[in-house]
């Protein structure tokens, strides 16, 4: 059996419709990745401890259990709580909640790294928590952090694809049923492979950029 | 020269020779033909406004920055560049870091290393650059932090020092390698006014010591009180290098370090 | 639950865990040290070198890690290199986490101020006495919680090794439910497994953590 360009050329129709769907979980989940990361980092290294373990059984939790878990869980535990969701938003909330786990101890290693001084420059000027943590904080610790944030990015695109145990109909799921219906599975897998990979280098692309100008300013 | 030569140590003699030394970042030409002498055993301050190339002067002396023209020489070595050679190539690495432990430096952002105690940041070069043993070099660190007198701040983590203090240990850390000069790069300017003092009384006793101290500073008093010599740059030239009393005392003759010192009357009087 | 089945699988069980921590740690150590001789390459070669781990980078971290087990497994006989499941396993597991390893170390050597660095070689020090001395105590300070996230992530992706048939415990697992038609426990017992991991990793990095921060702590 020859690898065979017709296959993918007759499928990427198919393929690139079921990328939207992809690009619509990665990119919400990264939305809220990223602002719930900020505001779980900010509690596990608050001095209250109610709110600093809190966070840490926060992300024990959404680190330790495995994602395949937590997506089940939304999707069909929270309905009991009288929270029914569409599969799309469950999807979505799932990897954006666990991702923030992950984010926010990115975040925190990088604030480590910020000299202790300029929090109490900031104190003493009067700057207010929100403040510092808007212009000075945050703004340092993505700028160290940006590599390993840009990974954890790539990685919730490639976990995205669970999203198809809840219905959802993105690349790996709609890479499968055509696989299933071709039996060519290198060629529908491999044309995934690259779709993922434009997606994740984009990625990459807008994390160098914005290495470069936060590097620059 | 021994009738130049006011005692045996050899003061007076140049030490660092700096030769129509020339240096640029892209376009912007941040020295050009500068030519000074140190002495031994002379403090010799750098001042000037920001931008006139004092800071560039220092880090070309010990081949921090690579300088494009000219010489710098220590004690008649040329420091960075290979003797002779043509076009320019840099010294081996292992060439210039014998240079670089003859000639000392303190920043001005201290630059201590966070995750070693005030000792351990002394010791540290003394064991991986020297290669002395353990307990000698911390009886050598104990001695060196003894000379800024932080003996009871030895343990300490640079987290829990005062600037004052965190500049004294960069100043042992420094002079522990026993090096023939020193460079100061505005030691004093990132710190609070009142830990200004410890730094300076510090750097005044090792003047007393006889050390060779160059200076860039915008501590006018020190510059006034403790220097030998004063060089005033401005738009990377050296525009004059005379004692302190010719440059503050009375009006200088050059015209622009004459507004110069007068924006820094005005300043501080205010 | 019934226990007797434990007690028939549980050998198997606790093999295929063995497996598991077999390849996540041989895998994720070896692509922790690879990531460092990466990001080393990155920092101090010249471009041409650059552009090659760059696209290495983007590759291998862009595309899924199922696809890349394949390649090498069934696509390594083709070139002469044929692999036990177990060495597939490990080696493809070594070259996946080399990239996220390598970035996560770059964004290290750019937290270390530039001082730092100048301030050693003002005292003579060699580079290779740098990096080991100044550089790599300071960026541990940043970077240990992204390790252990990744470290973390590793664990999971263990579960993907079963596909090339490495006897590890999801594929233990798998036989077990196949073989019993019992589904439930065996996947809570799975998750036990996998969850214990994850919590050892944690308090590993934890440890780290708090002995790399410790001159942070103000006295």
């Amino acid at each position: 059996m020859n690898f065979s360009f017709d296959v993918i050329w007759h499928n990427l129709p198919y393929l690139l419709a079921a990328a939207r769907w992809t690009l619509l979980i990665s990119v919400a989940g990264m939305a809220i990745s990223i602002i719930w990361g900020v505001f779980l980092c900010a509690a596990r290294i608050s001095k209250n401890p109610l709110l600093s373990n809190l966070a840490a059984l926060y992300i024990s939790f959404f680190r330790g259990v495995p994602l395949l878990v937590q997506l089940l869980m939304a999707y069909y535990m929270l309905p009991y709580v009288g929270l029914d969701l569409p599969a799309i938003a469950a999807a979505i909330l799932a990897v954006g909640l666990c991702s923030a786990a992950y984010t926010a101890e990115i975040l925190r290693g990088a604030l480590q790294a910020i000299p202790a001084g300029q929090t109490e420059a900031a104190h003493a000027l009067g700057i207010p928590a929100f403040s510092l943590w808007k212009r000075i904080l945050v703004p340092q610790a993505v700028r160290i952090g940006l590599p390993s944030l840009v990974n954890e990015l790539i990685l919730l695109v490639k976990v995205s694809s669970l999203a198809s145990v809840v219905g959802i109909g993105e690349l790996t799921r709609i890479s499968q049923n055509i696989t299933g219906q071709t039996y060519r599975p290198l060629e529908i897998y491999i044309a995934a492979a690259a779709i993922y990979f434009l997606i994740n280098l984009v990625i990459s692309g807008l994390g160098r950029l914005a290495e470069k100008r936060l590097q620059a300013g | 020269m021994a009738d130049t030569t006011p005692n045996s140590n050899g003061a007076g003699e140049p030490i660092i020779t700096v030769r129509n030394m020339g240096k640029s970042f892209d376009d912007f030409v941040a020295l050009r033909d500068v030519t000074l002498d140190v002495n031994r055993s002379e403090v010799l301050c750098l001042i000037g406004p920001s931008g006139s190339g004092k800071s560039t002067l220092l880090r070309c002396l010990n081949f921090l920055e690579a300088y494009d023209t000219g010489e710098v020489r220590l004690e008649g070595e040329l420091i960075g560049w290979q003797e002779g050679v043509s076009p320019r190539k840099a010294r081996s690495s292992g060439t210039l870091r014998k240079q670089r432990q003859h000639i000392g430096m303190v920043f001005q952002q201290f630059n201590l290393w966070p995750h070693m105690t005030a000792l351990e940041n002394v010791a540290e070069a003394l064991v991986q650059v020297k290669g002395m043993g353990k307990v000698a070099a911390r009886e050598k660190a104990e001695a060196a932090l003894a000379k800024v007198h932080l003996s009871d701040k030895a343990q300490s983590y640079p987290a829990n020092l005062s600037g004052g203090q965190q500049q004294r240990v960069a100043i042992a850390r420094a002079i522990a390698m026993e090096p023939r000069v020193m460079l100061f790069d505005e030691p004093t300017s990132a710190l609070d006014p009142e830990l200004v003092g410890e730094v300076l009384a510090v750097m005044k006793e090792m003047a007393a010591e006889g050390m060779t101290m160059v200076v860039v500073t915008h501590e006018m008093g020190f510059a006034a009180h403790v220097a030998d010599r004063v060089a005033f740059l401005d738009a990377g030239r050296l525009v004059t290098c005379a004692p302190p009393a010719d440059i503050f005392a009375r009006e200088p003759d050059d015209a622009r370090v004459r507004s110069f010192l007068q924006t820094y009357r005005e300043r501080n009087v205010v | 639950m019934e226990l007797d089945l434990f007690v028939r699988y549980g050998p198997a069980l606790i093999r295929g865990f063995g497996v598991t921590i077999l390849c996540w740690a041989a895998g994720s150590l070896g692509g922790l040290v690879l990531g460092f001789v990466i990001a080393c390459l990155y920092r101090w070669s010249i471009a041409p070198v650059r552009w090659v781990i760059y696209a290495y980078v983007e590759v291998i971290r862009g595309t899924p890690f199922m696809i890349q087990l394949f390649i090498l497994y069934y696509g390594g006989p083709y070139i002469g290199l044929v692999l036990s499941p177990v060495q597939a396993g490990i080696l493809s597991f070594i070259v996946y986490g080399s990239p996220y390893f390598s970035e996560i170390f770059r964004s290290g050597f750019n937290a270390v101020p530039k001082g730092q660095v100048e301030a050693a070689r003002c005292v003579g020090m060699a580079e290779a006495t740098i990096l080991r001395r100044i550089v790599l105590p300071q960026m541990l300070v940043p970077i240990t919680p992204p390790l252990t996230n990744f470290f973390i992530i590793l664990t999971k992706e263990t579960a993907i090794l079963s596909v090339v048939t490495v006897p590890e415990l999801l594929y233990e697992t798998q036989t077990m439910a196949a073989e019993t038609f019992t589904y439930v426990e065996p996947f809570l017992v799975l998750s036990l497994f996998y969850w214990l991991m994850v919590i050892g990793t944690n308090w590993l990095g934890g440890r780290v953590e708090a002995r790399v921060t410790r001159h942070l702590k103000r006295a």
